[in-house]
């Protein structure tokens, strides 16, 4: 019996789910702990109830809503452009030597620049407009999505390629029907490191920004809450950012390798 | 005769020197060969082969298709690698053969080409497999589907780089029985290399031995021994005493 039990005790703590809601709960449990113990301003630490609260009462508003699609809306935007800019340029890459050399060398100079440093020239070039966010997440993305599409491509079987030569396909051809399925796997990876640096140069970019026109985007909304000493504004806020990284690391992008890469046996 | 080689000569450049990999090859292959390429390791006949489907180039000579140089990768010649990985893992089975097919003749139909391809799938006994994705077979049914791919595009010659290399032996007889059976039903040509010698006899009605440093043609054999084929069989013995002491 006491043998049953503890594998069933086992079995449970392996549940990987399991285990993040039992660690979630007690941090809660930990955060309400001291929340009344009042060491603190609720002004710091607010209690969770008032969290929640705040979170339900801006999403019935409207408000927090709006400012999630704005911010999605312009991420999805870059991420779009950005990846159309990353297969190009690694396909220039591949069909020519000097068009590799100008890729490597745009990327070595612009790959280790953080979007946000771009942010001052860019409110000068593009002006304080939805443009300019676009612009910076257009930058996070394409570096090292191009690069680890470049490197996909170069890591290719040798004989996809001549499999493609053989059945006659024109270089546009083995690029579309061979290249970009085959390196995949690579560009999944450039994609989930391109997203991580997106998002964080969008909520920077969003918080010195401010609102241009109506809405500002999440990392506005937090920091207007911060002018209001609305500290559970702030941390709803902040609950949302982590909800949508997490949906998308974790729903969006795994389902998609399980969609392809893993359905068809292929990995780096 | 479907295939001239005339003084072919291809040599290698390494960081310092240039190495001669095949010198003065000459030979024909008449259509509805099975030619079989034997030689040691290293002697280039796989180099060979990759020049008659012009992977690769070569420093002088010419290779002539129908009395036609060959310059380019066609459909007419289609090769058959060694590698399990030959085929495209994000298709499934019947797709990796349709799509040749359907990316030469835009104008049919993907029905049209998946029922050619079900043809040839079963042409290769993998009746029921056309929905399985390629890691989800063995090797020896990979290799079916690579063949069965080429033949579906309907080429001239086959050209076949040690394609059962990596089977065991018993995987192995299986499709050899397989191949000859295929090559005896179409007017295919066959351009087979091994460096096995028993594989080569079992197959083959031409048997080219090679010579190596450089890969040179030291004898074509006749392999007139009837079918079917077996190592106990009169004859056998000599053709293998034959290329063996070639070797």
């Amino acid at each position: 019996m006491i043998m049953i039990a503890k594998d069933k005790f086992n079995k449970l703590f392996i549940n990987k789910i399991f285990i993040r809601i039992f660690w979630m709960a007690i941090f809660m449990l930990i955060w309400e702990m001291i929340y009344l113990s009042h060491s603190f301003s609720p002004l710091i630490l607010p209690s969770l109830g008032t969290i929640l609260k705040s979170m339900y009462s801006n999403l019935l508003s409207g408000e927090l809503i709006k400012e999630t699609l704005y911010s999605l809306n312009l991420i999805f935007k870059g991420l779009g452009i950005g990846i159309i800019i990353s297969i190009t340029l690694a396909s220039l890459s591949f069909v020519s030597k000097l068009f590799e050399g100008l890729v490597e060398t745009l990327t070595a100079i612009a790959h280790p620049l953080p979007g946000i440093a771009l942010l001052p020239l860019i409110i000068l070039w593009l002006g304080a407009t939805p443009h300019a966010i676009v612009f910076i997440i257009i930058h996070s993305v394409v570096w090292p999505l191009a690069l680890n599409t470049y490197s996909g491509f170069k890591s290719i079987p040798k004989v996809y390629r001549q499999i493609g030569e053989n059945y006659e396909l024109s270089i546009l051809q083995i690029i579309y029907h061979i290249l970009i399925p085959a390196s995949l796997p690579y560009f999944l990876t450039g994609l989930k490191i391109g997203w991580a640096r997106a998002w964080r140069a969008l909520i920077s970019a969003e918080m010195i920004f401010g609102a241009t026109g109506e809405n500002g985007g999440l990392g506005w909304f937090i920091f207007k809450r911060r002018v209001f000493m609305d500290t559970p504004g702030i941390f709803a806020g902040l609950i949302v950012i982590v909800l949508i990284g997490i949906l998308v690391e974790n729903l969006v992008i795994v389902n998609l390798e399980k969609l392809t890469i893993r359905k068809w046996g292929m990995s780096i | 005769m479907i295939l001239e080689m005339k003084n072919l000569t291809k040599s290698f450049k390494g960081s310092n020197s240039k190495s001669l990999v095949l010198e003065h090859i000459n030979f024909n292959v008449n259509r509805r060969d099975f030619l079989c390429v034997v030689g040691p390791s290293g002697c280039g006949k796989s180099t060979l082969l990759k020049l008659i489907a012009c992977f690769d180039k070569f420093d002088s000579g010419s290779i002539l298709l129908n009395n036609k140089v060959v310059t380019a990768p066609q459909l007419n010649r289609i090769m058959v690698f060694q590698e399990f990985d030959q085929l495209f893992p994000w298709k499934t089975i019947v797709e990796n053969i349709a799509f040749p097919i359907r990316v030469n003749n835009i104008s049919m139909s993907k029905k049209e080409s998946y029922e050619i391809a079900k043809k040839y799938i079963s042409m290769v006994n993998l009746n029921n497999y056309e929905n399985y994705y390629p890691h989800e077979l063995s090797g020896g049914m990979k290799q079916r589907v690579a063949i069965a791919r080429a033949l579906a595009i309907n080429p001239q010659i086959l050209l076949m780089d040690e394609p059962f290399g990596s089977l065991d032996a018993q995987t192995r007889t299986t499709l050899q029985e397989m191949l000859i059976e295929i090559w005896e039903q179409t007017n295919i040509t066959i351009i087979f290399v091994t460096h096995d010698i028993h594989e080569a006899i079992l197959l083959s009605n031409k048997i080219l031995v090679m010579d190596k440093n450089p890969g040179r043609v030291k004898k074509i054999i006749q392999n007139m021994l009837p079918r079917p084929r077996n190592p106990m069989q009169p004859g056998f013995s000599d053709i293998y005493y034959e290329v063996y002491n070639l070797l």
